[in-house]
């Protein structure tokens, strides 16, 4: 479903929409950055600080307890393995954050310098780049996960590198369109007849006007590279227990819910929640911002 | 006639891109670790016997033989033999499209209607409170984690209120529903049996949810923003200066021109829906499409994988296809 997001978002980015409303319309888009900015600032404390918070280990386990309720000893409770819901859900923002921004920034580069390219050569090295992109936009997450952790082994890397091939086709399309619209521009026919080299024109020219769009998308997609880790960990492609990561303590926790043991999936879902959140009410009041300077 | 060569043209670019999902899903499932053959044979099989069984399936013959085997098959339209099963992965497939199929046509129905009333709603007020709540739901139904909604929806509406019925499966199998299509609400009216209707229609109600709620986010936001663009067009600025009724406005100028986007958008959100349903299928043991795709890969059968990387393949790109062309049709502003 991420990848829907993805390519819905992607499609009113093209046309950009006039808002209008002056002091009230930036008001609310302030609101969104700064509440956004505070949940992401928490999670990313709370990542750093785990070990301080939590009175349990990130995977020790407390035999003599398994699956108790809330209370006591464990504050959320533990799960089957009798490992303490509280101190995973605090440790697991530490995976998530760190592949979630780790897969982004590899896919913005990636992304941005075949796009850089593409648009800038044009011809028939634009057509075999874009094609190649169609192919990987077009390609099922889950099945090339699952073939990239065969190719390279299983690990942290490998779902950075999937998650990136994922995301990465949107930067290619986005910055190709933009380098094109730029092209026609008179700035970079000065460039080019007072001698730049097409680098410099790429470097220099081209690439700090074509960031515009990309920072404005990147924070909506760590959310949904988010998502998508917690979605392949949830169907055993991604995470695996005993490590910590929200979406594989939800799978863990699916069976016990059917038996009204909430507390083994909720709270982790809850976080994952709210930390997708934090990086939607950035990136949509970021966009709101971007539109109102673009009228 | 412009439309038309439009069309032919992307169909040609499609080949390229299919040609090389195709190539790139069979050579991606036979680098993954694990022997499609082992996994039904069974621990005391010899070597011989699985020996036997590749030759079977042709899995012992050269990697050109077996890909230039496949294509004559797909070009006939021949998926190949699942390993698993044994049966023609073709007609596996299409008892498996249907449930998702009635999954994701009743929830993006629900969707569109929605997000159309809710969109303009929020339009019409933009930057008052409404609309701000408006928001907050789309950025809220963009950000939950699907499954886990369909967990916590099962935990309210199954543990706790005992209000639908347990996640495993799709109608209760002592209503003795023949299946036809495989999308059991159709069968159950089809067969008319009354039973299986109303069982189906409760075990529809938390998946359908659970899939609505991730769905109607993408669509609310593009409604709104196409309601605003036309709310501060000039020309609805000078049919509202005439003193026409709000009544003409609203249906005839507002929705009229805020709809023009959304058949493109459905087909979109239509045609990804088929291949990212995995999760919500997963949640509630829906054994449609999306699982059975995920056993074929988790099962490293072969026809399963490939035919499964296609259909999805070939639903996005069309999807994209159709949208551009719906989108050029009813918008005669738009340039192909």
């Amino acid at each position: 479903m991420a990848e829907l997001r993805a390519a819905v978002s992607g499609d009113s980015a093209q046309t950009p929409v006039v808002v209008a409303g002056g002091d009230r319309d930036s008001r609310f888009a302030r609101r969104m950055i700064i509440v956004g900015a505070t949940i992401l600032s928490v999670v990313a404390l709370v990542a750093v600080f785990a070990p301080l918070l939590s009175p349990w280990g990130e995977t020790e386990i407390d035999p003599a307890n398994t699956l108790v309720a809330p209370g006591g000893n464990h504050l959320l409770g533990t799960d089957g393995n009798g490992m303490d819901i509280w101190s995973r859900v605090l440790y697991a923002a530490r995976l998530d954050l760190g592949i979630a921004l780790a897969a982004v920034a590899l896919a913005v580069v990636v992304g941005t310098l075949l796009g850089l390219v593409a648009g800038y050569f044009g011809g028939w090295l634009d057509d075999v780049l874009m094609r190649v992109v169609d192919i990987f936009q077009s390609f099922p997450t889950f099945i090339l996960a699952l073939a990239v952790a065969a190719l390279l082994g299983n690990g942290t890397i490998n779902l950075i590198i999937t998650i990136a091939a994922v995301n990465a086709p949107a930067y290619a399309r986005l910055v190709r369109a933009e380098v094109r619209s730029l092209r026609e521009l008179p700035f970079v026919d000065a460039a080019i007849t007072s001698g730049a080299s097409p680098v410099g024109v790429l470097w220099r020219h081209l690439l700090p006007n074509s960031l515009t769009p990309v920072r404005v998308i990147a924070p909506l997609n760590c959310g949904w590279a988010m998502l998508t880790l917690a979605g392949l960990s949830f169907l055993g492609l991604g995470v695996s227990i005993p490590e910590a990561e929200w979406g594989a303590m939800i799978s863990l926790g699916a069976a016990d819910v059917v038996g009204g043991r909430w507390w083994t999936s909720v709270p982790p879902g809850l976080a994952l929640f709210v930390c997708v959140l934090g990086f939607s009410l950035l990136g949509e009041g970021l966009q709101d911002r971007a539109n109102a300077k673009r009228r | 006639m412009r439309i038309f060569r439009f069309v032919v043209r992307r169909l040609l670019q499609l080949i390229p891109v299919l040609l090389g999902v195709v190539v790139l899903a069979f050579l991606l499932v036979r680098v993954l670790p694990g022997d499609p053959v082992r996994s039904i044979l069974g621990q005391n099989a010899t070597e011989e016997d699985a020996a036997a069984a590749r030759a079977r399936f042709g899995l012992d013959q050269s990697l050109w033989q077996q890909f230039l085997d496949y294509l004559r098959g797909l070009v006939t339209g021949d998926f190949g033999t699942s390993i698993q099963s044994g049966n023609s992965v073709g007609s596996e497939m299409a008892l498996r499209v249907g449930p998702t199929l009635e999954l994701v046509v009743i929830a993006v129905s629900i969707a569109l209607v929605v997000a159309t009333v809710l969109g303009i709603w929020s339009a019409k007020r933009a930057n008052r409170v409404g609309d701000h709540s408006v928001r907050m739901f789309a950025l809220v139904g963009n950000s939950i984690p699907e499954f886990w909604l369909g967990l916590v929806l099962v935990l309210v509406g199954y543990s706790i209120l005992g209000w639908f019925p347990a996640p495993n499966g799709r109608v209760d199998p002592d209503t003795n529903l023949t299946p036809l299509t495989g999308a059991d609400l159709v069968d159950a009216v089809l067969t008319a049996n009354g039973p299986a209707i109303a069982s189906a229609a409760a075990y529809l109600v938390l998946p359908v949810l659970t899939l609505v709620v991730g769905v109607v986010a993408p669509l609310l936001r593009s409604v709104r923003a196409s309601a605003l663009e036309v709310l501060h067009s000039e020309s609805y600025a000078a049919a509202k200066a005439h003193g026409l009724r709000d009544r003409t406005l609203h249906y005839g100028y507002l929705l009229r021109a805020t709809l023009v986007r959304l058949p493109s958008l459905a087909a979109l959100v239509f045609g990804t829906a088929i291949g990212s349903t995995v999760l919500v299928e997963y949640v509630y043991s829906w054994q449609g499409f999306g699982q059975w795709a995920l056993r074929g890969l988790l099962y490293r059968d072969y026809p399963v994988v490939q035919a499964s990387v296609l259909v999805i393949a070939l639903c996005y790109v069309l999807v994209f296809l159709i949208a551009d062309v719906v989108h050029a049709i009813l918008d005669p502003r738009v340039r192909l």
